[in-house]
């Protein structure tokens, strides 16, 4: 299937107990600690997936934008098998990017209300992309600083985050290595420069007459 | 025909070829995908979205109702908006998946909102786009997990933006698809220029 944009968006939403596989209708809000960090593909709160993400052989990942709701102080960190990709400057473990610099929504209030109008825009650009590499496990980290109050202690907050990445599956994914190896950016538009490059140096003997 | 722009919005308190309004008598259930052509819920068209032998669709944005999960009330259900999704299926394969590749329920209209408002602006932009090659069928189905039923005072909406290649254009789409180019309008028109060019230096 070449390369397909996809998404992945993860609220603090589910049916019974912490978690949902996939979603459900009638999802509540569940209290998330501050100071923690919640796996959204396999954390065990809110809608999950059936296994942590991870690329096959034959599969490459380009992580291209990433964001959290604003408010509670979120924020979101990647990892890459054990490695968190944001870090402080002095190479100690940071919380990634605040829901602040890159909100989900853009435009949601900076406190969460639904009538506020301190509309937060993104003051973040996830360039140069993040990599995932055939056969390593990737995730994505939410954690806040105050407490998010679920419906089982009476509250009613909704957090969420949103990954937006391009999955490049069979011939493509070797292309994304090539680039890789060769330091080109791995975008669609620059795969599809390798292929026509490689179509040219297939057409040109044939085209070329006597060597 | 050379090449259009298009589009398609569908709303689920209008009605139109067959497709009728969320009424007490015709539901919008939730966690359940409805096509947005053929749904028979909001307005439909009179038969499922296809490319014939001659045409190529590229979709190249969609957008639904979005939500603001910020403040969910008690009961569960989000106090603004109705947790909506829109999936593109290409023949019977869902073009967004999982990372653990299973097919889920698309974009968020969180996402990709429509209509776009101060407030909820989009986080996602389908690029690269999505193309429809000849003879396929095609449809966008819209999911929402929020709202009672036949709830008519929730928003349904969605939005679909595609480029429409008929004829000749269909060809040169199919023949800068096998030499890897994007199939955009500008690269349709390259195309064209350097036949023209080769076809007057033989001249």
């Amino acid at each position: 299937m070449a390369m397909r944009s996809q998404v992945y968006e993860w609220a603090n939403l589910a049916t019974s107990g912490n978690s949902t596989i996939r979603r459900a209708a009638g999802s509540q809000p569940v209290s998330l600690t501050s100071g923690r960090e919640y796996d959204i593909f396999i954390g065990g709160f809110g809608n999950n997936i059936t296994k942590p993400a991870e690329t096959t052989a034959t599969q490459f990942v380009v992580i291209e934008d990433i964001s959290s709701s604003p408010q509670n102080g979120s924020a979101v960190q990647v990892r890459i098998n054990t490695t968190d990709y944001f870090q402080n400057p002095d190479v100690t473990k940071q919380d990634g990017i605040p829901g602040l610099a890159s909100p989900y929504p853009v435009g949601a209030d900076s406190a969460g209300s639904p009538t506020g109008t301190n509309y937060v825009l993104s003051s973040f650009n996830l360039y140069p992309d993040v990599y995932v590499l055939p056969g390593q496990t990737w995730g994505v980290l939410y954690s806040c600083q105050t407490d998010v109050a679920g419906s089982e202690n009476a509250g009613t907050t909704g957090v969420a985050c949103f990954v937006k990445y391009t999955l490049y599956d069979g011939p493509d994914a070797l292309i994304a290595n090539k680039l890789l190896e060769l330091g080109v950016t791995v975008n669609p538009n620059n795969v599809d420069w390798y292929k026509r490059t490689l179509i040219e140096q297939a057409s040109a003997p044939m085209n070329g007459g006597e060597a | 025909m050379a090449m259009r722009s298009q589009i398609y919005e569908w709303d689920a308190s209008r009605s139109g070829h067959g497709g009728q309004p969320i009424a007490a008598s015709n539901t919008l259930n939730t966690a359940r995908p409805y096509s947005i052509f053929i749904g028979g819920v909001g307005n439909n068209i009179t038969k499922p979205a296809e490319t014939t032998a001659t045409q190529f669709v590229v979709i190249e944005d969609i957008g639904c109702s979005p939500t603001d999960l910020a403040t969910a009330t008690e009961d569960g259900l989000a106090a603004d908006g109705v947790r909506a999704y829109i999936q593109v299926r290409i023949n019977t394969t869902d073009y967004f998946l999982d990372p653990d590749n299973i097919g889920n329920d698309g974009i968020p209209g969180t996402a990709s909102p429509y209509p776009r408002t101060i407030a909820f602006q989009p986080s996602f932009n389908l690029y690269p786009d999505v193309y429809v090659l000849p003879g396929q069928t095609w449809d966008a189905l819209y999911t929402h997990y929020e709202g009672n039923t036949n709830n008519t005072n929730s928003t349904h909406q969605a939005f679909v933006k595609y480029t429409l290649y008929d004829g000749p254009d269909a060809l040169i789409a199919n023949k800068l698809l096998e030499m890897g180019i994007s199939v955009n309008p500008g690269n349709v028109d390259w195309y064209k220029r350097t036949l023209i060019s080769g076809a007057s230096a033989t001249v």
